[in-house]
């Protein structure tokens, strides 16, 4: 997707913490298929080495077979790791809908261990409702845009 | 799987296509509980018809029920709502559920 506009358009979800271990055993965390299947899930086809192509299995919704296709772009060993997240079908609203992402792993060593910050990039929220983003306030806002949701589904229905 | 249920945003989007059933959803999540006695009153449905919405919503995950006495109170159900909710808000989750894992194995493979 290489629309402008659309990009200019984009959210990152930020995690930042302190681990109290080494880089290089977060390292063997992040990037050990094993091992990668014990804190998030089992990666199909994972290698770290740039240009490698992987999935993970997710809950399918509508058209989408839930598989995330990843793909490794970029391996600095004990400090990042970056690869492309991309699922979803144009069918779906929210959960399901397209995703063209990228997730990006930065390590770095402090005194009391390792940094670890993950940036989820490239999110287009749904008409720049900002209510969207946050489930614990903003879920009575979905609410009233049920109404809206609604009629695409039969609008999207009928054109079947 | 930790993950949302998204394979219930049908079923979701099913349950609140009809107006009158989310009319009761909305009261529902504007109450903090409501019985089936209130959310008739005033509605111009029959309290039978209330009743089989808030079957419905239940099924769907939308609503809960806690019987107390002769009442029965309905709260609403943000879950529920979860198929709805947009990539970002999943993901905010997942990363987060995800970090806490992540933790718990350092500390496993690294004590």
């Amino acid at each position: 997707m290489n629309d402008a506009a659309l990009k200019s358009d984009t959210q990152d979800i930020v995690v930042d913490e302190v681990f109290p271990h080494a880089p290089e055993t977060i390292w063997k965390a992040l990037t050990s298929g094993e091992l990668i299947a014990r804190w998030l899930m089992p990666p199909t086809g994972f290698e770290p080495v740039e240009g490698t192509h992987f999935t993970y299995q997710t809950t399918p919704a509508g058209e989408w077979d839930g598989v995330i296709r990843c793909q490794v772009l970029q391996v600095i060993p004990k400090q990042r790791l970056a690869y492309a997240w991309k699922g979803g079908h144009e069918g779906n609203v929210g959960y399901g809908s397209r995703l063209d992402t990228v997730v990006t792993w930065v390590l770095t060593q402090v005194e009391t261990g390792t940094r670890v910050r993950l940036v989820h990039s490239g999110f287009v929220l749904p008409k720049n409702d900002t209510a969207y983003r946050n489930m614990s306030d903003g879920w009575k806002k979905v609410v009233r845009n049920l109404d809206a949701i609604a009629a695409e589904q039969d609008s999207s229905k009928s054109l079947h | 799987m930790v993950m949302f249920e998204a394979a219930n945003i049908t079923a979701v989007l099913r349950t609140l296509a009809d107006p009158t059933r989310r009319a009761v959803f909305e009261r529902v999540v504007r109450s903090e509980e409501i019985t089936v006695v209130e959310l008739t009153r005033g509605s111009g449905v029959t309290q039978g018809a209330i009743s089989q919405h808030l079957k419905s919503l239940k099924q769907a995950g939308l609503v809960s029920e806690r019987p107390e006495g002769r009442n029965v109170y309905y709260r609403a159900e943000p879950e529920g709502l979860a198929p709805l909710v947009d990539w970002m808000s999943h993901y905010g989750v997942f990363w987060r559920d995800r970090f806490a894992n992540l933790r718990t194995l350092l500390k496993e493979i690294d004590p």
